[in-house]
């Protein structure tokens, strides 16, 4: 059933289209680095002198600019790809021969989950990694923590998936869209406030806000945390001729990572998604087909 | 024990009953008709036999398991009514799937896949994307998704509503050949013709409650018609018979009436001879399910009107 549902993505070029497109961003995104960093100092060592130090932290800066804007198509194509998994499957009547097979709700919904989950886990690999090699060849930076900020890269869009999925075993496919991508904003926005929020140093109201929005959907968050993964290995100052003092976080203003959710929110955030799943699975094994 | 069996199933959608208290039972190796006008709540009741819909009382069986259970599963085919199929696919392709899905290996599904095509009538358009298929050619393909992993019960909502009569000869000798084969076939159905030709048994249902069920032959039996064609009728003996059927007519030498039962035509036949009459030809109107249907349907909204 998962292999069923990643050939159907594929046949249907969705891959393609998103590959294209994808293409597109990074042929842009690759042509804007090299601009900007063109008359930058090729020496990205923090520890040499204030000139790379801050040659460093622009490059950090641009690939996190390049991540922010990658996450809105992920997430795009997550909410989109899972939008009538079921409920669009009913409207056109093809649900009906597949349910009837010796194969349980569960594992029927579990396999169309398993089929986006990989192709999403693809892509978003493929799409960070490519943002990474982009910034690598065009400023000789290697992002700190590649690794784990490729893992959170990743989780973001399953978030996405899962609500979506859940969505589409009770909503119509129109409905499921709309609700699944105002959540998504209101989760942006509302990370979007908090960081603002610790910027100013307004602690409490601003910064509430981004947590219950994270509690509703945290998409957010996860990009917060995998900022927070990249910039914060960067030394603050280098100790030398520059202050300590220098908080690159400070740099990214809102894109950044002031406010950063803890290793309990990327708990949350695994556990939001097993919960939204096994939900699927008992709505669309009680519905109506 | 029946191979399906149907207890007391009732569904609500809303206000709107689809089906009220509906009992039923099949036997293995038979192949039952149901009937009914559009709106019955025919497609409802598959639907619950196969696990797609819940009930919202009563119970079902279908091949000794509550219908959804995965074993129960296994000896069940079915072809839906407003179906697709994934277009992306090609035909073959999708059969393959669906016969991987029925628990067939590689290339055990391969092969069944091939050959529920060629039975389907599709011999070599299994290399074709499904989504170009014609509505004939999707229904053909359906069913050949229904059977592609030799089910033991088999549903067939509607399944020649999209075929030529070539096509719907077909499927006719598909489901006799299942029945040689000792399968159990469900049909859902408003083409009397086709149901005649090919049921055991059947049951009529009407806003959603069965009206009539038995072997086809015994519904055909209920009240019927007689037309008689006699000499030497007396005056008297027709005054007589006026009274105890009033629906009588007298053409010439050909008298028709309607009678409650088959059994009456050898009392009517013995009470002429008495009377004197030379009978040359007795011809019981046999009822076409079409009179059946039509009766009882009307019945039934009598009722309710
Ligand atoms: N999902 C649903 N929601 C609400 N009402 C429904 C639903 N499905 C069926 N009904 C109602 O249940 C009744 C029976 O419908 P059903 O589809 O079983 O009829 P049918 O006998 O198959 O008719 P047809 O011959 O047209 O196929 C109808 O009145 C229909 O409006
Ligand atoms: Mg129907």
């Amino acid at each position: 059933m998962a292999l069923f549902t990643f050939r159907e993505a594929w046949r249907k070029k969705v891959a393609l289209i998103a590959g294209v497109l994808t293409l597109a961003f990074l042929i842009l995104y690759g042509t804007g680095l090299h601009f900007i960093t063109r008359d930058m100092v090729n020496t990205v060592n923090p520890a040499a002198n204030a000139t790379s130090y801050y040659a460093m932290m622009q490059a950090i800066t641009l690939f996190v600019m390049g991540i922010y804007l990658a996450s809105f198509l992920v997430a795009g194509l997550a909410i989109l790809a899972a939008v009538g998994s079921v409920a669009g499957e009913i409207e056109n009547g093809t649900l009906y021969t597949l349910a009837v097979r010796p194969l349980t709700r569960r594992d029927l919904l579990l396999g169309k989950f398993l089929g986006l989950a990989a192709m999403l886990v693809i892509y978003a690999a493929l799409f960070f990694l490519a943002l990474a090699g982009l910034v690598y060849w065009q400023t000789g930076l290697i992002i700190p923590g590649l690794v784990p900020a490729l893992g959170l890269f990743i989780l973001e869009p399953l978030v996405l998936l899962a609500v979506t999925m859940l969505g589409t075993t009770r909503l119509s496919t129109l409905g499921n869209g709309v609700l699944a991508f105002a959540l998504y904003a209101i989760a942006v926005v509302g990370g979007m406030m908090e960081q603002i929020g610790a910027m100013m140093e307004s602690t409490t109201a601003t910064i509430y806000t981004g947590v219950i929005t994270s509690l509703l959907l945290p998409a957010d968050a996860v990009y917060r945390r995998l900022v927070a993964t990249v910039v914060d290995l960067m030394p603050a100052g280098n100790g030398q001729d520059l202050p300590r003092f220098v908080n690159p976080q400070m740099t990214l203003g809102p894109f950044g990572s002031q406010s950063t959710p803890s290793d309990l929110m990327l708990f949350y955030t695994v556990a939001y998604i097993v919960v939204l799943l096994a939900l699927a699975v008992y709505s669309f094994k009680r519905r109506d087909i | 024990m029946a191979i399906i069996e149907a207890r007391s199933l009732t569904k609500v959608y809303g206000r709107q009953v689809a089906c009220r208290e509906i009992c039923l039972s099949v036997e293995e190796g038979q192949v039952f008709g149901l009937l009914g006008p559009n709106g019955a709540g025919k497609s409802t009741l598959v639907k619950m036999l196969v696990g797609l819909v819940y009930p919202t009382a009563g119970e079902a069986r279908v091949a000794g398991y509550p219908p959804g259970d995965i074993r129960g599963r296994r000896q069940v085919g079915f072809l839906p009514e407003n179906f697709r199929l994934h277009g992306w696919m090609k035909g073959a392709e999708l059969l393959t799937f669906h016969a991987r899905l029925a628990s067939l290996d590689g290339r055990a599904a391969r092969q069944r896949a091939a050959g529920v095509l060629d039975l389907v009538g599709l011999t070599g358009e299994g290399q074709k994307l499904v989504a170009n298929y014609s509505k004939g050619m999707q229904q053909r393909l359906g069913l050949a998704a229904a059977l592609v992993g030799d089910p033991r019960v088999v549903f067939l909502d509607e399944p020649t509503s999209a075929l030529d009569p070539l096509g719907r000869r077909q499927v006719r000798e598909i489901l006799l050949a299942l029945k040689e084969a000792g399968k159990t076939v469900f049909l859902n159905s408003h083409l009397l013709s086709e149901v005649e030709q090919v049921c055991d048994r059947v049951a009529i249902i009407n806003r959603g409650t069965v009206v009539a069920s038995g072997r086809l032959a015994e519904l055909q039996d209920g009240p019927a018609t007689v037309t008689i064609r006699l000499g030497g009728l007396t005056e008297e003996l027709a005054a007589e018979l006026r009274r105890r059927y009033p629906s009588l007519q007298l053409e010439g030498d050909r008298l028709t009436l309607a009678l409650g039962d088959r059994e009456e035509i050898a009392t009517l036949v013995a009470r002429l001879v008495a009377g004197g009459c030379r009978i040359y030809e007795v011809v019981p109107g046999r009822n076409s399910l079409e009179d059946i249907f039509v009766h009882l349907v009307r019945e039934g909204e009598q009722a309710c009107g």
